[in-house]
């Protein structure tokens, strides 16, 4: 169990409104701790801190619990959401004082009302979802050997990574991977992913690489060269996903069909 | 690249009777992840060691990159049996491959023949054993550890439903399927699959990364796993963390691990084993390191043998023989406390022209260097023959304790490795002689138990006993 990851952007100042934030914050926590989040003061330090001035010093706070984490609202007034940008409008609502929300998204976006039009929002990924084996089915899982790493076969960057695959799954070729542009392309005619950009696909399969499989950084790569590194790694989850069963031929099926070029 | 043959599709049982290679299939026993098992015996065979257990891996329906798993598996789990061969490992008789080409669920399937057990150490844990049983499996389990670490390889899935036990009561360690051998330059780790049991990985493993050969395993691995199994041993199967499901024991073991929470073991594990336990289970590779399977055998051998001298039979210097060894002069007076003898019953000082080299004894057990009760837990042993396992029966019943001082006649210094607490590594020993009475005139004391470097001429090479 390693935790999660919040990450709350730079400001993005939309429609003229001050940043809330001065600079990107990227904490993360293992599991019990927490960290309080408001627009602090001296008297009331927040680990991460929202500056608005509708938003109360101590606003809320975040405990990483098991493999997900609880959200607690510290606000009299205001409910928080926190919606699940893969959900398709998926979202749950935690009305004042409410304590210990077990939020059960790998990814979350918790949104705090602001009087503007804009909302203050972060980012939460808990990667450590457990799944388990599809032969751990029906019965106790608990002293079984299952997989260490596990995957939602549903989530975007599982689609990313079927698509990364493909080429090999189907002994087109024993070394080809995808570029991005080709996986955006390959994606496109998918429910899910008609709006995927390549910047979006870049960040799966950072997500996939670091914080779901944490590879290891391929030896042989020119450090310093951002294109090598990314090929690398690029190189590295399908060569993993693969050599571990992952993803396997059943996977291919989850991609949408594939049109003559 | 597991599938589960227990029941629903796929599932084929093998009819009563069914021929595999030289052996035949009596009954099922059951399933898991990895593979079904059925009981079997030597066609034709009568007695008990025809009785085996054949563990089949199918591979239908697997495309063949699944299937080549499959198989990889089988091979890895043979082959350890093959070459780590010793009385606590369960036994790999055979390997068999099947070919059905009418009955897919057969036709390619890979039949590991094995040793067959009676039941688990799970089935033992739930029934709830007496200290002593407990005992005498943790023995069981760390011998058979010691052995896998000392030939190269990590278990990698150590748990109580991989530990057996055979029908005489002795438990064998099972299931080889994650196995690793080590490589790295100098032994030290090897990679596994990216595999386990959440109560019983190490929460190093939560942060380790994933290479191109897996994540990183070495025998700390194993020894955490133990940690866990000798709490469950005494506490009616509960983990050390704390928590209702896998998960949340597994955050918890991780908190731990963080500095966040201390270890909270049940007060039904009695001190030895807790002491034991928490050793195994420090938080972090480095720390644990310091405890090898062969260190904690001995800490168990060692207690076991103080336990068991107890009973009347605990040493203590005959005074009369002392008496008389003073009155003499004592030609053979080759037995000194230099400190703290007088409960002890002081025996004479040895004299110079008799003891060429002393030793004092070094216990790196911090709370038994302040002790000078020499109770039985802070005592340690002497080995019979420095050739063979520093194990139960190559001890004499002779106990010494932190500061003692013995009279060493030479040094051999191809023993059998020993590792102390501290990590501290050594195969060289010292003959020492044993107070007038003992059974022996002498015994050995391996050199990680003493600070001292005395200029002692080479022994002979011992002769083997037995």
């Amino acid at each position: 169990m390693g935790g999660i990851v919040i990450h709350l952007p730079q400001g993005s100042g939309d429609a003229g409104a001050e940043p809330y934030a001065e600079d990107a914050v990227t904490l993360r926590l293992g599991p019990g701790e927490v960290a309080r989040f408001g627009r602090g003061s001296a008297t009331t330090p927040v680990e991460l801190r929202l500056v608005d001035e509708a938003i109360s010093r101590l606003a809320g706070e975040i405990r990483v619990t098991d493999d997900h984490w609880q959200l607690t609202n510290h606000s009299a007034t205001q409910s928080y959401l926190v919606e699940n940008p893969e959900g398709a409008g998926e979202y749950l609502r935690v009305p004042p004082r409410r304590a210990g929300t077990p939020i059960p998204f790998e990814f979350s976006r918790v949104v705090l009302p602001t009087r503007r039009n804009t909302a203050v929002a972060f980012q939460v990924f808990a990667p450590d979802h457990v799944y388990l084996d599809p032969d751990a089915m029906g019965g106790p899982w608990g002293s079984r050997t299952v997989t260490a790493y596990s995957l939602d076969e549903t989530a975007t960057y599982f689609l990313v990574l079927a698509a990364l695959c493909e080429p090999r799954l189907r002994d087109e070729s024993p070394v080809a991977v995808p570029t991005t542009p080709q996986i955006v392309e390959r994606l496109k005619g998918h429910a899910a992913c008609a709006r995927l950009t390549a910047r979006a696909v870049s960040s799966h399969i950072d997500y996939l690489a670091e914080e779901k499989m944490r590879i290891s950084t391929p030896a042989g790569c020119e450090p310093g060269s951002r294109a090598a590194r990314r090929n690398g790694k690029r190189e590295a989850v399908v060569g993993l996903a693969l050599r571990f069963g992952l993803v396997r031929e059943e996977h291919l099926a989850l991609l949408p069909p594939r049109t003559v070029a | 690249m597991r599938r589960d043959t227990s029941g629903g599709d796929g599932t084929e049982p093998l009819p009563p009777g069914y021929r595999i290679g030289d052996w035949e299939v009596t009954t099922p026993i059951g399933a898991g992840g990895w593979a079904t098992v059925y009981a079997g015996r030597r066609v034709g065979g009568g007695s008990q060691e025809d009785d085996v257990a054949l563990k089949i891996l199918s591979t239908e329906g697997l495309a063949p990159r699944q299937a080549r798993k499959v198989a990889d598996t089988a091979r890895r789990e043979a082959e350890l049996g093959r070459r780590a061969r010793h009385p606590r490992l369960i036994r790999i008789l055979d390997s068999v491959v099947i070919s059905e080409p009418d009955r897919p669920f057969l036709d390619g399937a890979i039949v590991l023949v094995m040793e067959r057990a009676a039941r688990s150490m799970r089935d033992l844990i739930d029934a709830g054993p007496t200290e002593a049983e407990g005992a005498r499996l943790i023995a069981d389990v760390c011998e058979g550890l010691a052995h896998l670490h000392r030939t190269g390889w990590v278990h990698g899935d150590l748990k109580p439903d991989n530990v057996l036990l055979m029908a005489d009561g002795s438990a064998k360690l099972a299931d080889f399927g994650l196995a690793t051998e080590l490589t790295g330059t100098r032994g030290t780790h090897g990679y596994a699959l990216p595999m386990g049991t959440f109560d019983y990985l190490p929460p190093e493993r939560w942060k380790a990364p994933l290479g191109e050969h897996g994540v990183q395993v070495r025998p700390s691995t194993d020894i955490w796993a133990l940690g866990i199994m000798i709490h469950q041993v005494f506490a009616a199967g509960a983990s050390p963390f704390p928590g209702a499901t896998p998960v949340s024991r597994a955050a918890a073991a991780q908190e731990y691990a963080d500095g966040r929470a201390p270890l909270r073991m049940d007060n039904a594990v009695p001190p030895f084993w807790r002491a034991l336990a928490a050793d195994c289970l420090a938080p972090t590779h480095t720390a644990r390191a310091a405890h090898t399977a062969e260190t904690l055998l001995a800490r168990i051998t060692d207690r076991q043998v103080a336990t068991r001298s107890t009973g009347g039979r605990r040493w203590r210097l005959p005074r009369v023989a002392l008496m008389a060894a003073a009155v003499c002069g004592a030609a053979v007076a080759s037995w000194s406390y230099a400190t703290h003898d007088s409960e002890a019953g002081a025996p004479a000082a040895p004299t110079a022209a008799e003891t060429p080299g002393r030793v004092r004894v070094f216990n790196t057990e911090q709370a038994c260097k302040e002790r000078t009760d020499r109770i039985p837990d802070c005592s340690l042993g002497l080995a019979v023959d420095p050739l063979r396992p520093y194990t139960v029966d190559n001890v004499v019943p002779t106990r010494v304790w932190h500061g003692d001082v013995l009279a060493a006649d030479c040094q051999f210094s191809q023993g059998v490795p020993i590792v102390d607490e501290a990590g501290t590594w050594s195969a060289q020993w010292f003959r020492v002689r044993l107070p007038r009475g003992s059974a022996r005139p002498t015994a050995w004391l391996p050199a990680v138990r003493t600070k001292d470097r005395p200029a002692l001429p080479p022994c002979p090479r011992p002769t083997p006993l037995r």
